[in-house]
């Protein structure tokens, strides 16, 4: 989210501006965990609003007994899967979509109809195919995925650059080879960017779904938890999962930079 | 006049017979080039020069065997032409580098798609980087050269895999004059080393003049030969010699009298 120009600290000591930088970076939220910290007990019912210092300990808690980690790792094994099949379907729809006619004509109208669902919208549906548990949840995470995946490798893949087809052709390359060889590569940076905007779909979707169709995983967690009143425990999943989307997103960023050092 | 080495008749001969090429149908049915006939010898250097508009772009493309012929034939070497292929290498005005290959992996692209073992790859792509002096920018991204290294990336490209003729369409049209014409002194060494039939297509009537043996005025849309002007120079001497001498003089004025008859033309209507 943050533009390179946006709160930028300058005229300081490379070591200094960089700590510097940090940290203005994180005041604000440091203001609004400061200030929960202030309303919990006071203006708001501690039980309804439990402190961050509370939350802080649950999550230390739920760490060392280890409790988080058997459904945190459910968890992002779901994402793992149904993001990395979205990718891959995404990437060949997206692709095929966009270089053949055929693939696009039948295609297309599943995608046009699909699109404005909203896919959580079908967990009911998921549990009915699929039952509760790990299926469901990637199936949601799936088809949540896929459509940005699809749209930003369609569009790049149409808007192949033709002098590049050419030279391909040129040099010998066929018609097969030239998917692989040249609309791929080529569609790789848009590719990127449907992948960016799918990832924190996915974590939506996913507990999304693990609020309903499933006996496991962070989301699990949170619905239990609340419904038995522990709601500093609610909390400290909250917090888990969202640091965790959080450092995907991040890291999935760094891993872009690094492939794409071409662009 | 057939180009000879020795006794043999130099390979790379592209013969246009009756060329026509349409575009669209119906009421968008607009055709660009009609009843062109043309013979570009194996090993000479033709430019193509005309008004914007009159099809050159579109010639060479047809040549090259990315568009598809409406009527008429293209041969090379008497073989009519059926879609791209590797005896022909195409120079585009803007690069068309692959982003995601290094400069390297650009040269070897060719040879790769010949089967050319690897060590064999390397050493031809080699000497194709160190002829367009960009040795040490083997493993820069196109993103990190100028216009001007980029082209001669393009060139070394297109030379690596040993296409018979060289198709350049307007290919130092986007840069600076002084860069322009040492692209063009170098263009001219390649084609006396290597030998290559090059068909250059240009606006710029020096440039033509200059660099070809024979220049091919084109009418206005639909664009077809108008005039052919041989261009016999005495190449011996310095850029500055030549382009000072009067014989170029002649030859510029012959040429853009021809060009200027045609861009007359476009203004009245």
């Amino acid at each position: 989210m943050r533009h390179a120009t946006s709160r930028r600290i300058e005229g300081l000591p490379a070591p200094i501006q960089g700590v510097a930088q940090t940290l203005v970076d994180w005041i604000p939220l440091g203001i609004l965990v400061l200030l929960w910290e202030l309303a919990s007990g006071t203006v708001v019912a501690e039980a309804v609003l439990p402190p961050p210092t509370t939350v802080v300990g649950e999550i230390v808690e739920l760490i060392v007994t280890g409790d988080v980690f058997s459904h945190l790792f459910i968890s992002l094994f779901r994402i793992g899967v149904g993001l990395g099949l979205s990718i891959l379907a995404g990437v060949l729809l997206g692709v095929g979509m966009a270089r053949s006619d055929p693939v696009e004509n039948f295609f297309d109208i599943f995608l046009s109809m699909t699109y404005p669902i909203p896919k959580t919208a079908l967990v009911p549906l998921a549990i009915l195919w699929l039952g509760v548990g790990t299926e469901a949840a990637i199936l949601i995470v799936f088809l949540a995925c896929l459509l940005p995946i699809v749209l930003n490798s369609y569009n790049a893949a149409v808007d192949v650059d033709q002098n590049l087809v050419w030279s391909a052709q040129m040099m010998g390359t066929s018609d097969r080879e030239m998917l692989y060889k040249v609309i791929f590569p080529a569609t790789v940076p848009e590719i990127m960017t449907g992948i960016r905007q799918a990832v924190p779909i996915a974590f939506i979707a996913l507990v999304s779904a693990e609020l309903i169709a499933s006996n496991q995983g962070i989301g699990y967690l949170i619905l239990t938890s609340g419904q038995i009143g522990n709601y500093p425990t609610m909390f400290a999943n909250i917090v888990i999962i969202s640091a965790v989307a959080f450092v995907a997103v991040r890291g999935f960023e760094e891993t872009r930079d690094r492939v794409l050092v071409w662009t | 006049m057939w180009v000879r080495q020795g006794d043999q008749l130099m390979d790379g001969r592209v013969t246009i017979s009756e060329l026509e090429k349409v575009y669209g149908e119906g009421a968008e049915r607009t055709k660009a080039i009609e009843n062109l006939s043309f013979e570009v010898e194996g090993g000479e250097f033709v430019s193509v020069v005309g008004p914007s508009g009159c099809g050159k772009s579109t010639l060479l493309y047809l040549i090259a065997g990315f568009l598809d012929i409406t009527s008429g034939t293209i041969a090379v070497d008497d073989e009519p032409i059926d879609g791209p292929g590797t005896d022909r290498g195409v120079v585009f005005q803007d690069y068309a580098l692959f982003p995601w290959r290094t400069v390297f992996e650009n040269v070897t692209y060719g040879l790769e798609e010949d089967g050319v073992p690897k060590e064999e790859r390397q050493s031809i792509a080699q000497k194709y980087i160190d002829l367009v002096d960009l040795d040490g920018f083997e493993d820069k991204y196109p993103k990190e050269l100028s216009g001007g290294m980029k082209q001669r990336v393009g060139i070394a490209r297109t030379l690596a895999y040993e296409p018979k003729i060289l198709l350049m369409d307007e290919p130092f049209g986007a840069l600076d004059q002084p860069l322009r014409e040492a692209l063009q002194d170098q263009l001219r060494d390649i084609w006396a080393d290597v030998g290559k039939t090059i068909v250059f297509i240009t606006h710029d009537v020096e440039e033509a003049v200059y660099l070809s043996e024979r220049v091919l005025i084109m009418t206005r849309h639909p664009g077809t030969k108008k005039t052919v002007t041989e261009v016999d120079l005495d190449r011996s001497g310095t850029r500055e010699e030549i382009v000072t001498s009067d014989e170029f003089a002649d030859y510029k004025n012959t040429v853009w009298k021809s060009l200027h008859e045609e861009t007359q033309t476009e203004v009245k209507l």
